[in-house]
């Protein structure tokens, strides 16, 4: 059973990061960007990180360049109404078939005092959770903002509501 | 830079799908038809202008040192 299971396993692999120390990782947990992002259109490859103290928050590690993490987080969780409304080329490029293959990210601007912390809703990130291909999706038109501002008073838990998703 | 000039209603094609039209000229202002397959993103480049500084800015706000991390379960929206 033993062996058949190490036969199995994908091969660990363990990087020293910068921000966060020794993690180990196999490659099917890796999210790929095939078309990076803005700003980063070289670092294709990357790892979500959760910090025990902070584990609403979703880093993007990438592992093509370790002194890159970007902070993210459920857009929803913040606001709970979000709607983006995703252009067809994401669902095509990405091969999304339906609501529950694909997860959404938001970028944060971390402040030092968290009382000027900014979300980008209007480029949200969304990863194909089948295929762990993902893309930052620029919502063109649409009245979301880069930097909207995270409200300091906000619920620990999103209250259950009737509004549904 | 490849620079060509078009005439209303005349266009251009970039690859084998992208198609772009002169629609309108008024002034200093063009409208520009786009026929891109579905898979193709077309934006402003300010707008992507816009989201690359936002990404470059939540790098250069994030500690330097933050602590053990592990990996992040991702799921779907509820």
């Amino acid at each position: 059973m033993q062996l058949a299971e190490s036969y199995m396993e994908e091969t660990a692999i363990t990087v020293e990061l910068p921000r966060f120390g020794s993690c180990s990782f196999t490659p099917s947990e890796v999210v790929e960007f095939p078309w990076g992002l803005p700003g980063f259109p070289s670092l294709r490859n990357w790892l979500p990180l959760n910090l025990e103290s902070h584990p609403s928050f979703v880093w993007l590690q990438s592992l093509d360049d370790h002194s890159v993490a970007l902070p993210s987080i459920d857009p929803w969780l913040v606001f709970e109404d979000y709607d983006p409304k995703l252009p067809a080329y994401a669902f095509t490029s990405l091969e999304i078939r339906e609501a529950g293959d694909f997860a959404t990210l938001c970028v944060v601007v971390v402040t030092p005092n968290a009382e000027e912390m900014t979300i980008n809703l209007m480029a949200p990130v969304v990863i194909n959770l089948r295929t762990k291909k993902a893309r930052q999706i620029m919502l063109d038109g649409s009245s979301y903002s880069s930097r909207e501002p995270i409200p300091r008073k906000r619920p620990s838990k999103v209250p259950a509501s009737s509004k549904s998703a | 830079m490849l620079v060509l000039s078009r005439k209303i209603n005349q266009s251009i094609m970039i690859g084998d799908d992208v198609r772009i039209v002169i629609v309108a000229v008024d002034r200093d202002q063009v409208k520009l038809g786009i026929e891109a397959p579905r898979a193709v993103p077309v934006h402003r480049s300010e707008v992507y202008e816009e989201i690359r500084r936002a990404n470059q800015e939540a790098l250069g706000a994030a500690p330097a040192a933050a602590g053990k991390a592990e990996k992040a379960t991702l799921k779907p929206r509820k």
